[in-house]
């Protein structure tokens, strides 16, 4: 005979509890997608980017959801493993109906375009600002929340011809698809904009001893030094090596090493690193930036830079969905990224600091930034600089 | 060691398959390969092809680590060269998939045996590391031979195609896929009835021995490097065609220890072993995210916040299986057959 001790029901009524418990959600969701990197390497970018893009869609249903539809971010790990972003892909488009996803790495979304065309009900953005991706031919259905990383160079390239003209430049790329990324059309831009490239160096990604690589860099006395390809390391150990050498050299970085909390940790030798952000910092203080505020209000310490990655390209999707659904059009991949292309002049409430206008793949607008070690706090170096031809 | 099965005929003793239980078992197993694709959503058919790419390239492994006793950590280093030579072919000369995979498989046999030269010297650590340092190597030319691999960039494929027909869904691909690993895996137990496979178990268990009953390291150490790459450069050259972009970044170092691993889990020296842990590599951080799914209703965020014990977890399952179960899932099975042969007679 079955004896239930109380332990064993309250175990079976929690589990029933569990199992039947359903999520709060509606059939006509418009379900963002996301393959986002919450463990692995790049941890530190996958969780802020969720907050970010958590945050845009409780504000947007909070105002009522896209006419009358709430929006839903569905998304799973993906240890930054393209195997595992392609699986969280089709589990995710097996469970929902989903028009908007987003990626992890430039690896996934070259992988993954060949799905998206063939499919034709969803655009796609991500973490990659990869340069090759910002071809609406080859990549019809994608976009990015920002510059590429060769419009990237070409914003600090931009800063640079203006503060220095002719000034002496060396590249540090790491070797990886992701460093070498814009080497060729940041050399054939510094031509254009009567700059010199005198050295270019290759180092492993994750380089400890960089000594060699600093006395090339003596060498080449070069005026600015742009990393690109690195997230932090080697770049402190390149700074400190060359201080120690009396080097007057300002290095500079794009978008994934400016994030302001990492440099924090670096302390004084971080001070006087300059670099491109495609979006205003969590502590920037602007008029005509109710977005800024809004996120200072829903989070009051402070959030990353991918953070607001993710935030301004939940804000794209969205307005992306809206577009097309006030149009009276189905959600699928080229009604989608035809509105996003009809974008013009819009205003992301401060997140840009200038209207933007998606054409293409990509927002070529930037602001150059200083980081302040007293202050612990990137400072603006610059206007916003857009290289949209 | 299975008793009560006794043979009336050499023929029945060298069977792959000895009784009729294992027998109804592998027919309703490949009944239900046969099926699956009919009844799997895209996930669950993404995650076949996987595995079936997976247990090829362990079963490869297998060979060499299981079955001759040669430590490798190479085994990704040998996939990616059959996922360039398949791309590069694809690309330049548009010769049919099927023979692209085959080709993959004979460069990585070529490559391979280069690589395990050092084997006739050293074994254990010394010639893992030598594998490593050839994995390198490789890892190199892959990033600057420009004008085969396309450098940091890589090869962009177009879908292979069956008489005319893109194989894109994975449906198709499962249909290529699974029949290529099932005729490999059979190859490889096929292979350990020969004096071949038997010449690799010979050096395996003490290879001093081996060479005074007549067989020769060169050959035979170099064959099971061959033949274990051969295998790699196939389910390399599957990989490529499943995933369509191969860069140098798609086969990582750490991808080679997920092979090690995954014999090691699933058994070394079996060939059951080579494809449960596979198998168990594979889904288990999948179906790991299901835990998360049924927590999320009662947890906010769960995949944020569990995202990490995911891993812990998975880290401590492969923990527990060698500590508990240092033979393999392969073992597991292995007991239970030997349990139910005379049930209920035995307690």
């Amino acid at each position: 005979m079955l004896s239930f001790t109380r332990r064993t029901l309250l175990a079976l009524s929690a589990s029933a509890a569990i199992a039947t418990a359903l999520p709060a959600v509606a059939a006509d969701d418009i379900v963002i997608g996301g393959s986002i990197p919450l463990t692995g390497v790049f941890a530190f970018a996958g969780i802020g980017i969720e907050a970010g893009m958590q945050d845009y869609i409780k504000i947007v249903n909070e105002a009522g959801g896209i006419q009358g539809r709430k929006l839903r971010l569905a998304y799973e790990d993906t240890g930054y493993k393209v195997d595992a972003s392609v699986a969280v892909f089709n589990k995710l488009t097996s469970q929902d109906e989903i028009h908007l996803y987003y990626g992890d790495s430039t690896g996934f979304a070259k992988t993954i375009n060949g799905e998206i065309d063939r499919r034709g009900s969803m655009i796609m953005a991500g973490a990659s600002f990869a340069t090759e991706l910002n071809d609406p031919k080859a990549f019809p259905h994608q976009f990015m929340a920002g510059p590429d990383y060769s419009e990237m160079t070409g914003i600090l390239l931009e800063y640079i011809a203006k503060e220095k003209p002719g000034a002496r430049i060396v590249l540090v790329n790491s070797d990886t698809e992701f460093g070498r990324d814009p080497i060729a059309a940041t050399k054939a831009r510094a031509g254009e904009l009567g700059l010199e490239v005198v050295e270019e160096i290759i180092t492993p990604p994750t380089a400890v001893d960089v000594s060699t690589e600093v006395l090339k860099l003596r060498r080449a006395r070069p005026d600015y030094t742009i990393f690109h390809g690195y997230v932090l390391a080697p770049l402190p150990e390149f700074m400190t090596q060359a201080k120690q050498l009396g080097l007057e050299t300002k290095f500079m970085g794009t978008f994934w090493s400016m994030d302001s909390s990492i440099w924090a940790k670096v302390g004084e030798a971080a001070d006087g690193f300059m670099g491109v952000m495609p979006y205003r910092y969590y502590y920037d203080e602007a008029d005509n930036a109710p977005m800024m505020d809004r996120i200072r209000e829903m989070r009051p310490e402070y959030q990353s830079t991918p953070y607001m990655q993710g935030f301004l390209t939940a804000m794209l999707f969205t307005e992306a969905a809206k577009r097309t659904l006030e149009a009276g059009k189905e959600l699928n991949g080229a009604n989608l990224k035809a509105a996003l292309n009809s974008i013009e002049n819009f205003d992301t409430g401060g997140i840009i600091g200038v209207p933007i206008s998606i054409p293409g793949n990509s927002i070529p607008v930037g602001r150059i930034y200083r980081y302040d070690a007293s202050a612990q706090q990137m400072q603006p170096a610059s206007d916003w600089i857009s290289v949209q031809e | 060691m299975q008793i009560g099965t006794a043979k009336h005929s050499y023929q029945a003793d060298e069977a792959l398959l000895t009784t009729r239980p294992q027998r109804v078992w592998m027919a309703l197993f490949a009944a239900s390969l046969c099926i699956a694709p009919f009844v799997l959503d895209n996930y669950w058919l993404y995650l076949a092809c996987l595995v079936a790419i997976n247990v090829a390239s362990a079963t490869g492994l297998n060979i060499l680590t299981g079955y001759t006793g040669l430590v490798s950590l190479g085994q990704a280093a040998f996939m990616a060269v059959g996922a360039y030579t398949v791309g590069w072919m694809q690309l330049n000369l548009g010769t049919p998939f099927l023979l692209n995979l085959v080709a993959g498989g004979i460069i990585a046999a070529a490559v391979g045996i280069v690589v395990g030269i050092p084997s006739l010297r050293v074994k254990g650590l010394y010639l893992a590391i030598a594998t490593i340092a050839a994995s390198f190597i490789l890892h190199f030319i892959f990033v600057n031979w420009q004008s085969v691999t396309n450098g940091n960039s890589g090869l962009t494929l177009t879908p292979a195609s069956f008489f005319g027909t893109p194989l894109t869904e994975y449906q198709q691909l499962y249909f290529v896929f699974v029949p290529i690993t099932a005729l490999m895996v059979l190859g490889a137990a096929n292979l350990f009835r020969t004096r071949v496979g038997r010449a690799f178990i010979a050096i395996r268990d003490r290879d001093i021995s081996a060479e005074v009953l007549g067989i020769s390291l060169l050959r035979y150490k170099l064959m099971s490097f061959a033949i274990s790459s051969f295998y790699a450069g196939v389910a390399g050259g599957m990989w490529a065609y499943f995933f369509r972009v191969v860069t140098p970044e798609s086969f990582p170092f750490v991808y080679s220890i997920f092979f090690l691993a995954a014999i090691i889990v699933g058994g070394m020296g079996t060939i059951l072993g080579g494809i449960l842990g596979a198998v168990f590599m594979t889904l288990v951080p999948e179906l790991l995210r299901f835990g998360i799914d049924w927590l999320t209703p009662v947890l906010p965020n769960a995949a944020a916040m569990l995202s990490p014990v995911r891993t812990i977890v998975f880290g401590l399952l492969i923990v527990g299986f060698l500590i508990f179960e240092p033979k393999g899932l392969a073992e597991i099975v292995q007991r239970s057959r030997r349990y139910f042969h005379l049930w209920p007679f035995k307690k």
